[in-house]
């Protein structure tokens, strides 16, 4: 559905008093318009209709703003402007922080952080080492690393202090190393 | 979401009508209005300057004021202008001209004190009333162009809170001369205009976080 200048300025009119079915065959309209000079200037990896509907939502918010007594485009396609460099901003930001690479490298360029994973990935060789571990380490081990728990909901948790909690979990870390490099 | 579907929700919030916005000169005589009773208040309590008969007749001091006042007023009708989509980007350089009137009125101020009084005339004396001086008169301006400025459309939040700082201050110069008195050329310069420079550049510096849109991405 093309709508012409005319026709536009009168549905935000009759939308801005409150029709809401002039606002959806407005909004309709304006899509094409919309898409069309997102098109033609987006660069950035977003999907351009994303920034259709992010200049649908900021004319929406600031649709008390437009003035019967001028043009509408002018009015749409300053909204829409400024939303696509914002964008555009906000993309090449994002862009500054990463690294384009052909391939992922398969593991960790540090020699020492290349644990053969099928080892560590041992459920059963782990578990029997957990076992094998006293209880109070065991008991370090599950709160701060497997329920996640900061030291002092640990320390609260557990009744130990943090400092013997520290110990424990250097001390397990420690024998469940040894256990797995076996 | 779909365009569909959020034109759809759109359509379905838009029931009640909006109040639309007045004209950019509309708004900016409710906000001189608002602040002028506040200025009038701040200048009453602090007191006239006594000779402000003898500086009414000085065309100098006048033309500052003039320069200062027209600074106000033309920096608050571009802020407001700013914030409205589709209306000329010539608009934002509104307070261009009197900015420059205002500097180069104190300029010479500060030429024809050198010629009269040599070095004296332009020395600089520590002077930290204007700085909360400004602040307290500005206040209010401030605060309501903020309120006028956040039913405007975020396009351009640096430049728009930039020039709405700069108007309040302005307009709180012009005030802070009916009471202090302190005419040299430098000094205005340097304190006065110094401080409307240095709060007009904090607002610019807070403007994205006054100004921005309100409404959540498309999901």
């Amino acid at each position: 559905m093309r709508l012409d200048e005319a026709e536009m300025a009168a549905l935000m009119q009759a939308a801005q008093d409150g029709d809401a079915v002039a606002y959806a065959r407005l909004l309709d309209g304006i899509v094409p318009l919309i898409r069309q000079a997102v098109a033609c200037r987006w660069t950035g990896i977003e999907e351009p209709d994303d920034l259709v509907q992010d200049v649908l939502l900021s004319l929406h918010q600031v649709r008390r703003t437009y003035d019967p007594n001028r043009p509408f485009v002018p009015w749409l396609m300053a909204i829409a402007q400024h939303r696509l460099a914002d964008a555009q901003r906000r993309h090449a930001r994002r862009a500054k922080g990463e690294v384009a690479v052909e391939a992922l490298p398969e593991t960790f360029s540090d020699e020492d952080a290349k644990e053969p994973i099928d080892r560590l990935a041992d459920a059963e060789t782990l578990s029997r080492a957990m076992a094998d571990l006293p209880p109070r380490q065991r008991q370090a081990v599950e709160l701060l690393r497997l329920k996640e728990m900061s030291l002092k909901e640990a320390s609260e948790a557990s009744g130990m202090s943090i400092a013997a909690l520290k110990v424990s979990m250097h001390r397990a870390l420690k024998s469940l190393r040894a256990a797995l490099s076996k | 979401m779909r365009t569909k579907d959020l034109i759809a929700i759109l359509a379905n919030d838009s029931r009640s009508p909006v109040h639309r916005l007045p004209s950019p000169s509309v708004r900016l005589i409710k906000w001189l209005a608002v602040s002028a009773p506040w200025i009038a208040l701040v200048v009453a309590v602090m007191h006239l300057r006594p000779d402000l008969g003898t500086k009414l007749a000085e065309p100098r001091w006048l033309l500052e004021q003039g320069a200062a006042l027209a600074t106000a007023v033309t920096a608050g009708m571009a802020a407001l202008c700013a914030g409205v989509p589709g209306r000329p980007r010539w608009e934002r350089w509104l307070a261009a001209g009197p900015v420059l009137v205002w500097l180069g009125t104190l300029g010479l101020g500060c030429v024809q004190d050198w010629i009269q009084s040599g070095p004296v005339g332009v020395s600089l004396q520590p002077d930290w009333e204007c700085l909360p001086g400004i602040v307290l008169v500005g206040l209010v301006p401030g605060v309501v162009m903020v309120a006028l400025l956040r039913r405007l459309a975020p396009l351009v939040p640096v430049v728009s809170v930039g020039l709405g700082g700069l108007s309040a201050a302005a307009l709180a110069d012009f005030a802070l001369r009916l009471f202090h008195t302190q005419d040299a050329g430098a000094m205005v310069l340097v304190w006065q205009v110094g401080t409307v420079a240095l709060l007009s550049a904090a607002s610019a510096a807070i403007g994205r976080h006054i100004l921005c849109w309100r409404h959540l991405r498309a999901g």
